[in-house]
């Protein structure tokens, strides 16, 4: 024991029941306490599964094959107690819809389901519950029924019901997908106020305009396997970005294609940066 | 709707009384009219479930019910005021059928049991919202997975039945026809009910996923977070 | 119940088939089909999952129909619950492994579900179905002097033979065409 790294992954390998390929590949790196990572790669990558296995819901839920370690404080994924896990890492997914227990008529019941489940004491759940629903800007709706909330507000929910829980570590499988301009902003607001407070996240997202704002840095996967692991401007610099056709921030796009660097040798990835750089390169004739 | 149920709401000593406590009348008033098959019988608690349900302010809603069954019941008296076993005495003929007095006082019991039946269960269901039922039912000692599984049974058919229509509506746009012979029907079916049930089981095990992450799962004793007599905190 | 019994995924699933049912009646009645199609979903979960959770998709399936719509399909809570074992028991024995299999099996399926119903018809309304069509078979039988049991598993036969057969077909036709690993998910070890 005693190692720092908040997650670490050692040559995790993993196949789905019925499949003859590896979803994983040999996927080995670590996330440090309050780290901000992201993952991004093509449909079929193994993002989705990378996050499932973080949480050990591969292999508990979904069986097949595994080799390799997930680590959490140092602990196997697999060996940490149920009780235990739930309050060290949460997970939300991509639809807002299908995160809703269906059991519950309020919003506040419903983000009051785990920790019912945990059997927390009642005016401990009370302070939970209002706590995360202010801090979310969901307290005015906590009587109205989740069915009728939109999009962006059933995501926040689905963030609520999860942080309620208090967890250390915050993986998000492409919270914004289904979520337009207005709904997405919310969601990465919360992303800012959980960094602030030392949550340690994972996100899976397209939107990498708004990803390089936020991450520390950022695992690159191809078919299972992992092609990098480090920060945004040298990941969205890298040749397999194109070849693979992976995409990247529009900005960085257009310095590409503009052939403009920066200082350090890499596409910006950042707004302002991009702005700085392209400034430069219009006013100044020779470079 | 929004959630599946019957419940009206009213503020009334009938809507006041615990879940349970009504659960037990609708019980106990059914199996009694079921094991004494009498007029009397029948009557008397007919009378009661009715009276109750006037306080609670839903009888017009009761008589909705009622008329669901309103075409079995008149069945029930043809058919039993025609052959019933016992019938000897005739009552009276009607387009050369005769009815027999034995078979329609039969009918008379059966009707009764009938109508006290959805009156004794109706009370229970207008004026008790389903999820304070479930939550009485599992502190009593229903385990909560059952719990869980009538309560969302309430919300997540309702969400299912809006995706059907959502999907008649995709589905008649790519050029589904729904109308012809029954053949062309029951293809047009299938066309529908493959989508929903693909969509609904994928959803299902993302929400098993969802749950799992928060705590379902837990051997911990639970905690209930309302009280019994709080229906709003 | 206890809870180590039923995976999570198992308790997700038996809304789901409720709806499923749900789903089939409502479909059936806007393409004016001269069927309930109500059973699809336990008929599915019980593919899924075996034959107790089939059962129990088919209990509650009809105790919310006696919550929302009144007690009579309270009743025949007992049919679904015959619908789901025979289904289920009926998949676990391969007899749904090809198209042959399973008309046998949709016979069989109706069967049961009509020799249980008939019973319940018998106790609670003296043979009759609530049915237009099968009560006035029922009354003609009755008039020629037909014993109430014989008379209302008629009744019953028109309700139900053409209906729950074709219902097995259909979820069939739809267990074939789901993805093994969404199939992999409900199974209970």
């Amino acid at each position: 024991m005693g190692s720092t790294e908040k997650i670490k992954i050692e040559s995790l390998t993993y196949a789905y029941p019925f499949s003859d390929k590896n979803a994983l590949e040999n996927i080995s790196f670590s996330i440090m306490p309050g780290e901000c990572v992201g993952i991004i790669g093509r449909n079929g990558a193994g993002k989705s599964t990378l996050c499932l296995a973080l949480t050990g819901l591969v292999p508990k839920f979904f069986k097949g094959r595994y080799s390799g370690k997930v680590l959490l404080d140092g602990e196997d994924v697999r060996q940490i107690s149920y009780e235990k896990l739930v309050t060290k890492i949460g997970l939300v997914l991509q639809n807002p819809f299908s995160q809703i227990t269906g059991a519950r008529i309020t919003v506040y019941e419903e983000v009051a389901f785990g920790l019912e489940n945990l059997g927390i004491p009642r005016d401990e759940i009370k302070q939970r519950v209002e706590a995360v629903l202010k801090a979310l800007d969901l307290w005015e709706k906590r009587d109205e029924n989740p069915f009728e909330l939109s999009g962006g507000q059933l995501q926040k929910l689905a963030i609520a019901s999860v942080l309620v829980l208090q967890p250390e570590v915050l993986v998000l499988d492409e919270p914004t997908s289904q979520l337009d301009s207005g709904g997405t902003k919310e969601v990465f607001e919360i992303i800012s106020q959980m960094k602030s407070q030392g949550i340690t996240i994972v996100l899976v997202e397209h939107k990498y305009e708004m990803l390089v704002e936020y991450v520390d840095k950022i695992i690159f996967l191809q078919e299972g396997k992992m092609i990098a692991f480090d920060e945004a401007e040298k990941i969205f610099s890298l040749p397999e970005i194109d070849e693979y056709m992976v995409g990247e921030p529009i900005y960085t796009k257009l310095c590409k294609k503009l052939n403009s660097k920066n200082s350090r040798g890499y596409y910006p990835v950042k707004f302002s940066e991009a702005v700085g750089i392209l400034r430069e390169a219009r006013c100044g004739s020779d470079r | 709707m929004r959630v599946l149920g019957l419940y009206v709401e009213r503020d009334t000593p009938v809507h006041k009384l615990a879940p349970f406590t009504k659960l037990m009348y609708a019980v106990t008033s059914t199996v009694v009219t079921f094991l004494f098959p009498s007029i009397t019988v029948g009557i008397l608690f007919l009378v009661l479930s009715v009276f109750l349900n006037t306080i609670a302010r839903v009888l017009k809603h009761l008589i909705a019910l009622l008329m669901v069954v309103s075409v079995l019941s008149i069945s029930i008296f043809l058919i039993q005021g025609m052959f019933y076993v016992g019938n000897y005495t005739p009552l009276f003929s009607l387009l050369r059928l005769t009815f027999y007095k034995e078979g329609l006082l039969r009918a008379v019991v059966l009707v009764l049991r009938l109508f006290n039946m959805i009156s004794a269960f109706g009370i229970l269901m207008l004026t008790t919202r389903p999820s304070d039922l479930i939550d009485d039912l599992v502190r009593r000692g229903l385990s909560p997975n059952v719990g869980y599984v009538i309560a969302s049974v309430l919300q997540i058919v309702p969400q299912m039945l809006s995706t059907a229509t959502r999907i008649i509506d995709a589905q008649r746009s790519r050029g589904l026809e729904m109308n012809g012979s029954f053949h062309k029907r029951f293809k047009a079916f299938l066309a529908l009910i493959g989508p929903l049930v693909l969509g609904s089981l994928l959803e299902a095990r993302e929400r098993a996923l969802a749950l799992e992450i928060r705590g379902f799962e837990a051997r911990t004793k639970r905690t209930f977070l309302k009280d019994f007599s709080e229906s709003k905190r | 119940m206890l809870r180590g019994k039923f995976t999570t995924a198992v308790l997700v699933l038996i809304p789901v088939a409720v709806g499923i049912n749900y789903a089939g009646k409502f479909f059936a009645e806007a393409l004016k089909l001269p069927l309930w199609l109500d059973s699809i979903g336990t008929i599915l979960a019980a593919m899924l999952a075996g034959p107790v959770v089939g059962a129990l998709s088919g209990a509650f399936n009809n105790i919310i129909y006696g919550l929302t719509a009144g007690p009579f399909s309270l009743v025949y809570a007992l049919t679904s619950v015959g619908i789901g074992l025979s289904a289920g028991g009926l998949h676990r024995s391969k007899m749904f492994e090809n198209m042959l299999r399973t008309i046998l099996s949709g016979l069989i399926i109706a069967l049961v579900a009509t020799a249980i119903s008939v019973p319940l018809n018998v106790v609670f309304w003296q043979g009759q179905t609530g049915n237009i069509w099968g009560d006035t078979l029922f009354a003609f039988l009755r008039s020629k002097g037909i014993n109430v049991w014989i008379a209302s598993f008629f009744d019953e036969l028109i309700v139900d033979l053409i209906d729950k057969f074709l219902s097995v077909v259909v979820a069939f036709a739809i267990f074939r065409s789901l993805p093994k690993t969404l199939i992999y998910t409900f199974q209970r070890e």
